[in-house]
């Protein structure tokens, strides 16, 4: 029975929300709505599980003194100062604006700067025409990388939409079949589960 | 050869050292670079001329500090066009910390052109749940929104009360940094309630967009900090995107030469075997 109630109210939620998408009869739009809304309020306690999960890993790191727990005590002291001046002093209030503007928007801003310098040591160490393929892909780039910038423009004015149609016609054909490929797998994966087959969701054997 | 040798040893400290000062020194010493004007990105201003005066446009900022630089230039530049047309903004969120950005945003451009929080903007708040908040928002703005960002009740706010469902939103125009964001606006409000969808996505994010444009369910998209570039030309706003041009071509043209040595060495070293 631990089984199979489960496995019958994922048949039939997933039943009925795929249907009533195609039905506008009144109850079953007020019925999928309301399944939707419950889903909003479900949702509300992912928040707690993310932070009880994150104390908890955190704490065990700290206790155990596995490697760079010191940063760990950063992070929880962090996350309750951000929570407690979210708390007391609202989203507007001074402590709370004072450590996103100074402390987070640099920091988030730095971490994601240091993208470019990885890339150009990437570029120049491993970004190689070793086969037609990867030639190809390394001309696309350079056109791309050089069409994309104020650079371009100036060194040919027809550069831009020559990017332009790169972008349109070659990128659009190839991610369009990528896209197709991982709907269809999803189409499947979502029936296996409604029909019961995927029960991993579950957690435990089976 | 020997100086191919070198470069293929070379210490990747020099060419940190490098790309530094490729982005530093432009920024320093602006060279002016000109900046053209791409379809998607005519397509987005375009879009917010033909609105009538007072029309809702939805601003979603679904992005965080990280994706600032590329994408807050673009808010910015969107959100003067607006009030620059007397459009109405209506702001959300689907990433928590967006939210504060959009406020800045709001506090840059509203006193200049004498509006009204509450009349003129609001900002709604970070609102969880991806697709099914955004369907449930489309169908009944009530269902998930009853105070703005502060927790004041919306229905004392003129603009809170004339937004009920998808219909009051003539635009909604997202700036993405990834999941959840544009695709959501895309496959699942798009799709079921017709609205006009225009984005604003970091460079990296950007190419995927375009069988949305291909197929009509975008119209417009700003691409990385140079669709922002673009979108400050468009409104005769020279901000902080085009001053960031010049500094993101020369890491560009960086790049590019890092490449081209990198297989001249690859070359050469085939020769040798």
């Amino acid at each position: 029975m631990k089984r199979t109630i489960p496995l019958i109210i994922v048949f039939g939620c997933g039943i009925f929300m795929l249907i009533s998408f195609f039905i506008p009869l009144r109850w079953v739009q007020d019925t999928s709505q309301l399944l939707q809304t419950w889903y909003l309020g479900v949702i509300a306690f992912f928040v707690f599980i993310g932070i009880a999960n994150i104390v908890r890993v955190n704490v065990n790191k700290i206790q155990r003194k596995l490697a760079d727990w010191q940063y760990s005590i950063i992070l929880l002291v962090f996350l309750f100062v951000m929570i407690g001046a979210g708390i007391f002093g609202g989203p507007e209030g001074g402590l709370f604006n004072y450590l996103f503007h100074n402390f987070q928007i640099p920091l988030s801003a730095t971490m994601f700067s240091l993208l470019a310098f990885f890339v150009a040591s990437a570029a120049f160490r491993a970004f190689r025409a070793r086969n037609p393929e990867a030639t190809l892909l390394l001309i696309a780039a350079v056109l791309v990388m050089v069409g994309r910038v104020p650079v371009g423009y100036w060194i040919w004015h027809g550069f831009p939409d020559l990017v332009e149609w790169l972008m349109q016609v070659p990128n659009t054909a190839a991610k369009r079949g990528i896209i197709l490929g991982i709907d269809l797998g999803l189409i499947s994966m979502a029936l296996r589960v409604l029909l019961g087959i995927e029960r991993s969701y579950m957690g435990g054997k089976d | 050869m020997k100086l191919l040798e070198r470069l293929a040893k070379i210490d990747r400290r020099i060419i940190f050292l490098l790309v530094g000062l490729a982005a530093i020194i432009p920024l320093l010493i602006p060279i002016g670079l000109p900046v053209d004007i791409t379809k998607p990105v005519q397509n987005v201003y375009d879009t917010i001329e033909s609105l009538p005066e007072g029309s809702i446009v939805v601003v979603s900022v679904d992005y965080d500090p990280g994706s600032e630089a590329e994408l807050y230039p673009a808010t910015l530049a969107f959100i003067e066009h607006c009030f620059r047309r007397n459009l109405r903004v209506y702001m959300m969120g689907l990433w928590p910390a967006g939210i504060a950005l959009g406020n800045d945003a709001f506090a840059e451009i509203a006193p200049k052109y004498n509006k009204e929080y509450g009349v003129d903007y609001i900002n709604i708040g970070y609102k969880p749940g991806g697709p099914v908040m955004l369907l449930t928002l489309g169908r009944s703005v009530a269902d998930i929104v009853n105070a703005d960002y502060a927790g004041t009740p919306i229905d004392s706010f003129p603009l809170g009360r004339a937004v009920k469902t998808a219909r009051d939103m003539s635009v909604v125009m997202t700036f993405s940094a990834g999941d959840p964001g544009i695709l959501h606006w895309i496959i699942y409000f798009n799709a079921r309630f017709g609205n006009v969808i225009c984005g604003s996505t970091t460079a990296i994010s950007a190419p995927r967009q375009y069988q949305y444009l291909a197929s009509g369910q975008l119209i417009g998209l700003l691409g990385g900090l140079k669709g922002a570039a673009e979108y400050e030309t468009l409104v005769d706003r020279k901000d902080r995107a085009i001053a960031g041009m010049d500094s993101q071509s020369i890491v560009h043209v960086l790049l590019v030469i890092f490449i081209i040595i990198g297989n001249i060495i690859l070359l050469s070293e085939r020769r040798k075997k």
